[in-house]
């Protein structure tokens, strides 16, 4: 069936601030399903707290808009549970890099088949414009009292470091190119993550629109630029070479693929592998009840045989033999 | 006489074989059909501080509680001996290391300061030296029978037999501790070697090497030190047992009841039913794979509780464990199951507070913990279990609530149950089921689909992946979509919070509290959790005293039986009702009150970490029933 991304709006009014670049995020991801052709009801978007956090509420696929910072973890038992499903998160910079950087972390280490889509603004929008861990160090945004006294983090670097095996960089604005990076991250088959620039024209007039027009270039304009790892033996310098790009910012910042590796096993080939049947019959798939009068699958004779080493048979004479001296 | 009841306590350094020890001789007595009860204490450490077993052994039940004093004291070391020196009965048995008589108290660098100054006082109020031949000595003038054994020449032996290498001799002491025990109590040959072969399974070569040492020893102690001990024969009619800790139990009962996901983040006293479950990940049935747990360790209890929300919205039976501190990580996640209606079991293992407390002791201070944490108002279920069979069934029915009404439900247990190991019957599914409640995977309009439909109290829900819903923590509509409306809210909020009246009234209070005893006692003991057991046990014993004791057990701290409760203390008087617990508030005094305007005002408290022991309790009621005292603060264990 051919889908158009108004298929995937739900008709809420938006409630973003104009000129946010939350806009373009969600005309490129409605696109990217759109072209996808994802079924709706087997995709879900997973949202943290924030302006961010609102996105699910706005495209018509299964929405869970969870708690500021737990976007990932909820989305890794979604996915884990069903992993037919397809999982998108949708999180703030605050959101994934501040209160939820341990979660962020754990899933690069997992490797689960997810799409992490960062709205990098540089501010805790929502809470009115509070430095965000992407802020660097000594910038003043307006709605700060003082410059920045906390440092920047390198959102692609921690994603390298972490294990990610796609990991990209877009600019809100441009729909067309980050659509494009969407659909990839969706298709690779790992943890993925876009670290997506986002003007916040309400709080951020430092790090604006027209800021990063100037600034901003395409790592594929180098024809040389090769990010995807076909060989094992590949995976350190092409690593090396991403982390090298990654460190780039100021005056000039890469967007496009860092790196793309796709010979990493998923975390869902490891439970493969361990579990035997975990992908014909995942968690939510099983059947926990034999027959319809409610009898557990797992009964007290197969129990016996599973829990084996935990049962004792009595003997049948209880007696104790007088193997042991008798008494004097 | 033989004798129906034998209480031991073994001890020795933490991580030396005293898992062994314990579980050889509770495979061995459950193989001549004994009903058994073991606890452990032990110290947030991994080697080398004291740790014991508290084991009770019976031929006509399975002991419901532990209690002092113990008819064997066996001891891996001296520090064992000086610790416990008054634990044992005077007409009991010490087993120990002659090895060790030089040894003074002061040298014993493993004992904490504290503990050394007391036992020191104590010896010198008894005029004894301390050194431990001097206390073996003092003891055996006291009635005690000392059994001694030269720990190192046994084990010399086993090295010329059995080629062991000297490194590895120390491995075998707890054969040592076994053999003395089988000698004292009467377990034959094939009974060691079926509690070793139990024990090494995995490692058959170590199986008769320990029963030769076992046996040797065994054989020594019977012969040299007369009269022994000898159990009589188990009248118990079970053909088998399965041996489990709490912690197992529970995980046992979430695998007959459904759950398929477990996440959890490592933390004492609740880990280990969450290895238990990554242990069998695969549920198997001969050839047939009936399924699989996932177990997913994760990077903190906030994500443990956000990943079983996340399995449970995709329609997986998702459960997570922790305790307190872990517990109150999870609290938010815990709200935003309430507010979306999330089928959840947080497994709540209580410990030692506040913050990290005692981490590897027991407590009851958590119940407002469990009541309440998390922010706003929202539907909760709270079962707290009193046994391992309890745990057990409880684990299911918790499952089963958690869907049937689309709420979190909190399983509370605390680390006495957790780890403490018994003998209890294979468990009968034939009397389980399974209610997945209004689980839909049919939806007629998936686009159109209202997840949190206005129509029921309980909406059918669909599992992500069936139809297209939004969950949001936010107060939402009928979709799950943000709202604000005053209208809209007063409805959606009514609905979530009057599931708790549907609750309440489709479960008898007669399941969610139960009087034991008279309705008329001389005393009516109110308790919950693992109290249960020691009550019981206690009121058996002030019944030959004359004194008639009730216990009253309150299984669902939430919906709280009311009705039941309140009429249960009206009728003997809140000035005959005793609150038994854990803590040092004696919370359930509170929540009785909450529920009932009934305020009772006397308790019987232990915040040791140590659970009640059934002697301490009995002397408590006595001396409630006797001064008319008001609080008895109990403080028996080492
Ligand atoms: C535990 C917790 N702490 C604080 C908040 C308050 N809060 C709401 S939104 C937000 C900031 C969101 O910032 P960011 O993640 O950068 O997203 P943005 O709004 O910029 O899209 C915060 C701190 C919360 N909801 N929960
Ligand atoms: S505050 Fe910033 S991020 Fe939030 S909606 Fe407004 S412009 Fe967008």
């Amino acid at each position: 069936m051919e889908r158009s991304p108004t298929d995937y709006r739900t008709g809420l009014w938006v409630d973003w601030c104009p000129g946010c670049g939350n806009y373009g995020i969600l005309a490129a991801l409605t696109q990217a399903l759109a072209e996808l052709g994802l079924d709706p009801a087997k995709t879900v978007i997973v949202s943290g707290i924030g302006c961010s956090g609102k996105t699910p509420h706005y495209v018509r696929v299964n929405g869970v808009h969870t708690l500021h910072g737990r976007a990932i973890p909820f989305a890794t038992g979604v996915k884990l549970a069903n992993p037919e499903l397809t999982v998108i998160v949708e999180g703030g910079d605050g959101d994934l890099l501040g209160i939820g950087a341990g979660h962020f972390v754990a899933l690069g280490r997992r490797n689960v088949d997810m799409t992490v889509i960062m709205h990098d603004n540089q501010v805790y929008g929502l809470t009115k414009g509070q430095a965000s861990p992407t802020l660097p160090y000594g910038v003043q945004t307006k709605g700060l009292a003082k410059p920045n006294i906390q440092g920047m983090l390198n959102p692609v670097l921690l994603a390298l470091a972490s294990g990610y095996t796609f990991v990209a960089r877009a600019l809100a604005t441009d729909v067309k190119h980050l659509k494009q990076l969407i659909k990839q991250a969706v298709k690779h088959r790992g943890a993925a993550f876009i670290d997506v620039l986002q003007p916040c024209p309400t709080y951020n007039n430092v790090y604006t629109a027209q800021f990063y027009r100037k600034t901003v270039y395409r790592l594929d304009e180098d024809p040389d630029w090769d990010p995807v790892v076909r060989d094992p033996s590949q995976e350190h310098s092409k690593k090396m070479a991403a982390m090298a790009k990654a460190h780039e910012w100021e005056p000039r910042i890469p967007v496009g693929v860092f790196y793309h590796n796709p010979l990493v096993p998923s975390f869902e080939e490891r439970l493969q592998s361990r579990l035997g049947n975990y992908l014909e019959e995942p968690p939510a798939r099983q059947t926990i009840v034999s027959g319809s009068d409610g009898t557990p699958v797992v009964n007290t004779e197969s129990l016996r045989r599973m829990l084996g080493a935990k049962v004792i048979t009595v003997r049948r004479s209880k007696r104790a033999k007088p193997v042991i001296a008798p008494m004097p | 006489m033989p004798l129906s009841d034998v209480k031991m306590l073994i001890g020795g350094p933490q991580g030396t074989g005293l898992e062994t020890v314990s579980h050889v001789l509770i495979a061995a007595l459950a193989y001549n059909g004994y009903g058994v009860l073991s606890g452990r204490e032990y110290h947030s450490n991994i080697k080398g501080r004291h740790s014991y077993i508290l084991l009770r052994v019976s031929s006509h039940e399975v002991p419901k509680s532990l209690t002092y004093p113990v008819d064997i004291l066996a001891a891996m070391d001296p520090e064992t001996v000086f610790t416990h020196c008054a634990d044992v009965s005077h007409s009991g048995f010490l087993v120990y290391d002659v090895g060790g008589e030089d040894t003074r108290l002061d040298k014993i660098v493993s004992m904490e300061s504290y503990t050394r100054q007391r036992i020191e006082k104590r010896l010198q109020r008894e005029g004894v030296e301390p050194v431990l031949g001097k206390l073996v000595e003092y003891l055996e003038s006291k009635g005690v029978k000392v059994v001694g054994l030269d720990y190192r020449s046994i084990l010399s032996e086993l090295r010329e037999r059995h080629g062991i290498a000297p490194h590895m001799l120390s491995r075998f002491t707890s054969s040592v501790i076994v053999g003395a025990i089988a000698g004292l109590i009467g377990l034959d040959e094939e009974s060691l070697r079926a509690g070793f072969s139990h024990r090494f399974a995995a490692r058959k070569q170590l199986v008769e090497p320990n029963v030769y040492i076992a046996v040797k020893v065994a054989e020594h102690v019977s012969s040299k030190f007369g009269p022994r001990l000898i159990l009589e024969e188990s009248m118990l009619q079970h053909e088998e047992y399965m041996v489990v800790s709490g912690n197992e139990a529970v995980a046992i009962g979430k695998i007959i009841g459904g759950v398929r996901f477990q996440s959890y983040y490592p933390i004492t006293p609740a880990q280990d039913e969450s290895f238990f479950l990554e242990s069998h990940e695969k549920l198997t049935d001969g050839n047939r794979q009936l399924g699989s747990v996932l177990v997913l360790q994760t990077e903190d209890e906030i994500a443990a509780i956000a990943a079983a929300m996340g399995a449970a919205l995709a329609g997986t039976r998702a459960a997570t464990a922790t305790s307190g501190p872990g517990f109150d990580l999870m609290a938010e996640g815990l709200s935003w199951a309430g507010m979306n209606e999330v089928p959840i079991v947080v497994t709540y293992y209580q410990r030692g507070g506040p913050s990290t407390g005692m981490p590897t002791r027991g407590a009851q201070s958590d119940l407002f913990t469990a009541l309440f944490s998390g922010h706003g108002e929202f539907p909760r279920v709270v079962i707290a279990s009193g046994d391992h069979l309890e745990a057990l069934n409880d684990a299911v029915e918790a499952l089963n609530i958690a869907e049937r009404y689309q709420v979190p439900v909190i399983h509370l247990l605390d680390k006495f149950l957790a780890n403490s190991i018994a003998t209890i019957p294979i468990p009968d599914t034939s009397s389980m089921t399974i209610d997945r409640g209004k689980l839909v995977t049919r939806v007629e309009a998936p686009l159109n689909y209202k997840r949190f439909s206005l129509d029921e109290l309980v909406s059918p829900r669909a599992p992500l992946g069936y139809a297209v819903s939004w969950y949001t923590g936010d107060e939402h509509d009928e979709y799950g979509h943000i709202t604000e409306d005053p209208v809209l809210r007063v409805k959606m909020h009514s609905k979530r919070m009057r599931k708790m009246e549907l609750i309440a009234s489709e479960i008898p209070e007669e399941h969610r509290a139960q009087l034991y005893g008279y309705t008329e006692p001389d005393l009516l003991l109110i308790g919950w959790g693992s109290v249960k057991g020691v009550v019981l046990d206690a009121a058996r014993i002030l019944e030959k005293k004359g004194v008639r004791v009730s216990y009253l057990h309150i299984r669902y701290m939430s919906p709280f039986a009311s009705k039941l409760v309140g009429k249960a203390i009206g009728r003997v008087g809140v000035d005959r009702t005793v609150a038994v617990e854990h803590s040092y508030e004696a919370h359930i005094s509170k929540l009785v009150a909450m529920n009932t305007g009934q305020r009772i005002t006397k308790e019987i408290v232990k915040f040791t970490g140590r659970p009640i022991y059934t002697h301490e309790l009995v002397d408590a009621v006595l001396r409630i029933l006797d001064t008319g005292e008001k609080r008895v603060v109990l403080d028996y264990g080492a």
